[in-house]
Order: structure tokens, then C-alpha cells, then sequence
């Protein structure tokens, strides 16, 4: 009898083991639009009402957190930003003279840009978000139905880059976040020209690195990173330029190219409502993110300088 | 449980707990951090029903709970499943060889489980693939994580001892174990 439950036992364990294991390798294996991966949107289109009803209603709790947590900081927070605030005021007065000379020059030269204004932003509301290390993510309540599709940009209400959307449901959608370890975007330091790209530091959800800068790349504590929205093929971003991402902490140098750790600008840990950059079809950012939809999946490192521009512009970076 | 047959209502509750777990963890503790890493509740819940019911449940409630957190959060399908069904498994061994009935066993079986979902996860995350350094941030990150799963431990095994008590079958080394405790039925007291 005895002999009887524990092969039982083991049986059951070994089956387990074996169907995960199963399970995830036909998921690794498979291409986005595979069985498994069909599965788990049909489950996401399943869920997302579910949740958006549960997170309306735990919203009060969430906010009872969030309240405590945000007494914490906001005293040594407060005095931060009133110096902030005034530094950014001196610092927009001068921009608006900046800004009227560019768009002067840009009509003059009759140059086109890819810009915010080349997409329609669909507002969604978060409603799930990974807890684990390893991935960052969340759902949103905003899918197909809507018009979002895979790749498009994410900003939250401030307009600050929070990331871009994974995999699309009729009715929600994921989202990676720029803290996931699967994101690239390719992106400039405010003050200088040169492009690099912005990874997440995985470990720590509070840091972002920017690679493959030039070694002579201006970069200053304090200076804002900003999506690059390159346009000159073969780096062509998924991104429109100008997005703030984070700013410069400190920097550093490897192999040969400057890195520049950056903090996010976005608080990704209170994400409510975010707004989903779509595109029109056969509009340039509709293209691109077709693109990038068409290569093969699997994680993509960005071990190879020479190709981070073109990284930048598929799966794993944009 | 230990061979012994599982009750619908015990099903039942393990279902339902299991759900509202899952999204409670999704919908509100993941955008709570404490000390900057969020509490994860669904790895505590595993282990605890392993510490209540035993290892073939521990296992089979772990392999459910790790996909429905899979499906939910679009990730890499089976790899919670795998990490769950380990840690479920153990903590029901757990329970079947030792039977800790110490106060602080919650807590440390709560670190415990953390530790090994996380480290395990971890590894698994590196076999396929993921292109990150072992950091000394990463390692913060995960013995936070621990501190943090194990200060939620106690409370979190209340809770799940109170929503699966009723339908917990009778353990009779357990009923032995009381009556020992009385001095009613120890041999150390006939003499």
C-alpha cells in the first residue's frame, strides 16, 4: 500500500515535470502566431474584462498603498522638484525660441519627420502587471477592437515612453515595458547627436543603460535621454523622436563605447492610464511596424555594435 | 492527499483561492512595491497548500496555479508551471516527512519556497537565453525579494489555513499527535 502511493506520488510529479516542460518547449519553439501563443491571447481575451472589472474594483485598495507609499517620498520629493520645475521653466522659454527656428528650417528644406502627430492615440487603462524580476509587463484594457497592434509605442499620461505593445487580444493587449529584458529602443542624449541604444538593466527595475554611444558622446548627469525616431534606413525606429525616456545618472565606459546609465522618467510601478501610439495603415510607423511583426521571433541579444542601429529597428530594439 | 482521496469541496476552494489569488496578485500586488520588489503571493500560496494537503496536491495545485499565472501574464508558458509544481512538491514532502508544527514554520517555509522559485526562475530565465549579467543588483533584488515574501508569509498562511481547514480530510497521524499532547493516550504517561 505504501509502496502503492509513493510510486503514485512519483508518477504524478514526473508527469508534471514533463508536461511543463513540454509546454515550454512547443512555446519556445513556436512562432507568435502558433497554437500555444493562440491559446494564450484567446485566455488574455477571456480575462481582460475579468480583470478590468476586479482592477476598477481594487482600485481603492491600490490607491490606499499607493497613498502611504507616495507620504513616504514626497516630502524629500517635493523640494527636488520645485528646483526641477524651476530649472525646466528657464529651460522652455528657451526651447520655444529653438523649436520656431527648427520648424522654420524643417519647411524651408522641406524636410519630413516622423512625429507624434503620425499616430493616433488610443487611451487605455492598465490592468495587470507582472510581479516577477524577469519580465516587465502589463495588461491593458485597449486590443484589436481598437485599433492596436503589435509594436505600436506606449506613453503614459505625461507623454514619457513606458514601453510597446508585445501581443494583441480583440479586447486587451500586453505590453512590454522599457524595463523589460527583452526591449531595445534606440535613443539620443538630449544635448548631443549621437544614437545608441537603451536597455534594461535586469535586476534592477529603477535603471536603464544607453550603449553604443561614441566614446567622445556628450553625456551630463541630469540631461534628458529621448527616443532617437531615426528615419534614415536601415535604422529606422518604431518610435517617433523626441520621447523623454529617463534621464543621466552617471556614465560609464565598455569596450570601446561610452554607456550611460539612465533613471526612467516614467513611474512604471503606478501605471493607470497609458496611451498607445497606433498607426494608420500603410502609414510609415504602420509599415515599419509590419516589419518587424514579419522577422523571425526568439530573444535577440544585442551583443554586435556594428548591428545596433538595425537591432534597433526590429523585435528587440526600436 | 498522501494517496488519500481529495474532496470536491477541497477542489473547490483550491480553485477558487487560486483565482482570487492570482488576480489579486496581478490587479494590486504587483503595482505595490515594498523596499522596490513586489510581494508574490501566488509562490506562498503554493507552498502553503503543499504544507496543508500534502505533496500530490502540493504539485498538481502548483502546476495549475503556475499556468493560470502563465496564461494571465502572457509569459513563457510552462516555465511557472515547472518552478511551481517543484516548489509545491517539496513543501508537501515537507509536511509528510517532518510535520513542523513550530510557530515560525510559515515564515520559513514561505522564505524557503521564495528563495527557490526565485533562484529557480532565475535559472531557468538564463538556459533560455535571456542576455543578462548575474549582478550584484540582481542578487539584491532576489534576497529582497525573500525578506519581503517572508514578512507576508504568516498572514498569507492564516489566510489560506482558514479558506481550506473545512475542507481538509482528517489526518489520523495528526488526531494521534493531539491525544499525545493531552497525556491521555502517551505511553510516557502509563508509567
Amino acid at each position: 500500500m505504501h509502496d502503492k502511493t509513493v510510486r503514485r506520488r512519483r508518477a504524478v510529479l514526473a508527469l508534471l515535470v514533463v508536461l511543463s516542460l513540454i509546454l515550454l518547449t512547443a512555446y519556445f519553439g513556436e512562432a507568435p502566431s502558433g497554437g500555444l501563443h493562440s491559446v494564450q491571447r484567446g485566455f488574455l481575451t477571456v480575462v481582460a474584462p475579468i480583470q478590468d472589472g476586479a482592477n476598477k474594483a481594487l482600485k481603492p485598495v491600490r490607491d490606499l498603498f499607493g497613498w502611504f507609499d507616495g507620504m513616504v517620498h514626497a516630502k524629500s520629493q517635493n523640494a527636488q522638484l520645485r528646483k526641477e520645475n524651476a530649472r525646466l521653466q528657464r529651460e522652455v522659454v528657451a526651447e520655444q525660441a529653438e523649436k520656431r527656428s527648427y520648424r522654420e528650417l524643417l519647411a524651408l528644406f522641406h524636410v519630413d519627420q516622423l512625429g507624434v502627430s503620425a499616430y493616433h492615440p488610443v487611451t487605455a487603462t492598465v490592468i495587470g502587471k507582472t510581479p516577477n524580476l524577469w519580465y516587465s509587463t502589463v495588461d491593458i484594457d485597449k486590443g484589436e477592437s481598437a485599433g492596436v497592434h503589435e509594436n505600436d509605442p506606449v506613453i503614459n499620461e505625461n507623454g514619457f515612453l513606458v514601453g510597446r505593445v508585445a501581443q494583441t487580444a480583440p479586447d486587451g493587449a500586453l505590453v512590454d515595458l522599457i524595463t523589460d529584458s527583452s526591449m531595445g529602443v534606440s535613443a539620443r542624449v538630449g544635448s548631443s547627436d549621437a544614437t545608441g541604444i537603451v536597455q534594461p538593466k535586469v535586476g534592477d527595475p529603477n535603471d536603464l543603460l544607453l550603449t553604443y554611444l561614441p566614446a567622445d558622446a556628450q553625456a551630463n548627469e541630469g540631461e534628458y535621454v529621448v527616443t532617437s525616431g531615426t528615419v534614415a534606413s536601415p535604422d529606422d525606429s518604431l518610435y517617433p523622436p523626441g520621447l523623454v525616456i529617463g534621464q543621466v545618472t552617471s556614465t560609464g565606459e565598455e569596450g570601446g563605447f561610452k554607456s550611460v546609465n539612465v533613471r526612467p522618467i516614467a513611474n512604471l510601478h503606478e501605471l493607470d492610464i497609458v496611451q498607445v501610439l497606433t498607426s494608420v495603415p500603410g502609414s510609415q510607423p504602420a509599415q515599419l511596424s509590419s516589419l518587424v511583426t514579419s522577422l523571425p521571433s526568439g530573444k535577440q541579444g544585442l551583443a554586435e555594435p556594428s548591428t545596433a542601429g538595425q537591432l534597433a529597428s526590429t523585435g528587440a530594439g526600436g | 492527499m498522501n494517496g488519500q482521496g481529495v474532496s470536491n469541496g477541497l477542489i473547490v476552494r483550491l480553485a477558487v483561492l487560486s483565482v482570487a489569488v492570482v488576480f489579486f496578485q496581478i490587479g494590486v500586488v504587483s503595482e505595490v512595491p515594498v523596499f522596490g520588489v513586489t510581494v508574490d503571493l501566488s509562490t506562498l500560496l503554493v507552498a502553503f497548500i503543499g504544507l496543508l494537503c500534502g505533496s500530490l496536491v502540493g504539485a498538481a495545485s502548483g502546476f495549475a496555479i503556475g499556468l493560470l499565472v502563465d496564461l494571465a501574464l502572457v509569459q513563457t508558458l510552462g516555465l511557472t508551471s515547472l518552478v511551481f509544481t517543484l516548489v509545491g512538491y517539496a513543501c508537501g514532502r515537507l509536511r509528510e516527512l517532518r510535520d513542523p508544527q513550530a510557530a515560525l514554520t510559515p515564515l520559513l517555509v514561505g522564505a524557503g519556497a521564495s528563495a527557490c522559485a526565485l533562484v529557480g526562475y532565475s535559472a531557468m530565465e538564463f538556459m533560455l537565453g535571456v542576455d543578462a549579467p548575474v549582478s550584484l543588483q540582481l542578487l539584491r533584488q532576489i534576497v529582497l525579494g525573500i525578506v519581503v515574501n517572508a514578512i507576508v508569509a504568516v498572514p498569507m498562511w492564516l489566510l489560506v489555513r482558514r479558506c481550506l481547514t473545512g475542507g481538509l480530510p482528517k489526518d489520523p497521524r495528526r488526531r494521534r499527535r493531539r491525544a499525545y499532547t493531552t497525556g491521555g493516550l502517551s505511553p510516557l504517561s502509563r508509567t
